[in-house]
């Protein structure tokens, strides 16, 4: 089988139409799942009793198992708690891609509560004892003096867990969402030209990638510029 | 969804499960020394800045990092086979296992392309610069007084990736392998508990997840026993 050039921009005009629900399901999962992170990284660095214990092994079972076990444990297990929590629900109506995102976010939530916690960890503490010194709440340090610096400093971390994020909605394609790799299958299996839609879904993922890698970078200098070394 | 889901169903799943974890860690195995090797030739020719070749790293690296997993499993497993047969060497019916460890291979040999660069980046030049005045040749210089250092440096990050790749060999049953998620795929197929199969496997995988963890930090520790000051906190 000889490689079809031509078809590779083919199926790439076609799989591309994908792209819309896979950034869909990149993005809400980690807009959920930050709000999970920031909840769960407080929890563990304040070392709420109880609560502190439930959080560390959220995070250790989250990143401590495959995303697709999750997908899958979310897929087939949800419906049927809320099955028996709620007997007269519609449950077969509920769309899959509720269930996905449910499964991302608390994925995320977990991978992004680890970045979260080791930023706020990584500022000194006079930030926080000059906080104080002035009168400020512990709410009014975290949100005015603590997190801004944490977040910005974390902004590479934030970016490898977007794109490994991006890569990992390829994975919704098991349970039959039609994002980018999804796509790319069917186009592979109308055509029996898989190499080549592979070859298209890989370079929309890596353009992508390389544009978030280097809006990243736009930001992140932005962000830090006043922490910055040097002359200017 | 199937029959009523049954928890005491996972104490018989995971014995049969555990059967098929050799299949997953050895492809976790060869596909972490190959990896090794290729980003050890692959470091080198980025440090050394060897002409063409490192631009070729950097596109590798590039598009490694810029690709799901998934995708890169198809490709190899559609694209070696199409490769080979230009040269007229039929591998239609090789065991995707070997595909399989192919592509993990390439995917950490990436990875650790980049942490062994960083790694050996990170020890200081005065270290270099020392071993020059005391007389060492370039290769002397690096193999014996940057690369001990940049291992113990970049030891955290093989951890975390070799723990990384055990999470990401669970791709491995969507071309064929019968690994141990292949094996959970056929008994949900034979039995319909998809719920109780995948939580099974869930446990397997932590419970494997966490044993590597703590070898790994003991192992650390004695690597590290030489220096004071902590070893890194993960």
């Amino acid at each position: 089988m000889v490689i079809d050039i031509p078809f590779i921009w083919t199926a790439l005009k076609e799989i591309i139409k994908a792209l819309p629900l896979t950034l869909m399901l990149t993005v809400i999962p980690l807009i959920v799942g930050f709000f999970i992170g920031l909840v769960v990284a407080l929890i563990r660095v304040y070392e709420v009793k109880g609560l502190s214990a439930v959080a560390d092994g959220y995070v250790s079972f989250l990143r401590g198992t495959p995303i697709i076990m999750h997908i899958m444990l979310i897929y087939f297990g949800l419906p049927m708690l809320l099955q028996a929590a709620a007997p007269k629900l519609a449950i077969s109506s509920i769309p899959v891609s509720v269930f996905v995102l449910t499964a991302l976010s608390l994925s995320a939530g977990a991978y992004l509560s680890e970045v979260i916690r080791s930023g706020i960890i990584s500022i000194p503490k006079g930030q926080a004892e000059a906080a104080y010194s002035v009168g400020m709440s512990t709410f009014q340090m975290m949100v005015r003096i603590i997190l801004p610096q944490a977040l910005s400093q974390s902004i590479p971390n934030f970016t490898n867990i977007f794109i490994g994020f991006l890569h990992t909605t390829s994975i919704a394609f098991i349970v039959s969402e039609k994002e980018l790799t999804g796509a790319a299958k069917i186009v592979a299996s109308n055509n029996l030209k898989f190499l080549e839609a592979y070859i298209a879904a890989g370079i929309i993922y890596w353009v992508v990638t390389i544009l978030v890698e280097s809006i990243s970078l736009l930001l992140e200098k932005k962000a830090t510029s006043y922490a910055r070394g040097g002359v200017r | 969804m199937g029959k009523a889901f049954d928890i005491t169903l996972v104490g018989d799943f995971i014995p049969q499960l555990i059967q098929y974890l050799g299949v997953t860690l050895q492809i976790l195995a060869v596909s972490i020394v190959l990896g090794i090797i290729i980003g050890i030739i692959a470091a080198i020719l980025r440090l050394f800045r060897i002409p063409i070749l490192s631009q070729l790293v950097v596109v590798y690296v590039s598009f490694i990092r810029g690709t799901p997993i998934l995708i890169q499993l198809f490709l190899i497993f559609y694209g070696i086979p199409s490769l080979f047969q230009l040269i007229n060497i039929d591998l239609s019916k090789v065991d995707p296992l070997y595909s399989v460890i192919v592509a993990y291979a390439f995917n950490n040999g990436a990875v650790f392309s980049e942490i062994f660069r960083g790694a050996v980046q990170a020890v200081d030049y005065g270290q270099t610069e020392a071993a020059y005045s005391v007389g060492m040749s370039e290769s002397q210089n690096f193999f014996r007084i940057i690369v001990p250092q940049a291992v113990g440096i970049a030891f955290p990050n093989i951890a975390n990736t070799v723990i990384s790749s055990l999470k990401d060999t669970s791709l491995a049953f969507t071309i064929g392998v019968m690994d141990m998620v292949g094996r959970g795929e056929t008994l949900i197929a034979s039995t319909t508990h998809a719920l109780e199969v995948y939580i099974s496997l869930s446990v397997i995988y932590y419970i494997v997840v966490v044993l590597l963890e703590k070898i790994f930090r003991w192992f650390e520790k004695r690597v590290n026993r030489h220096k004071s000051g902590e070893v890194s906190s993960v």
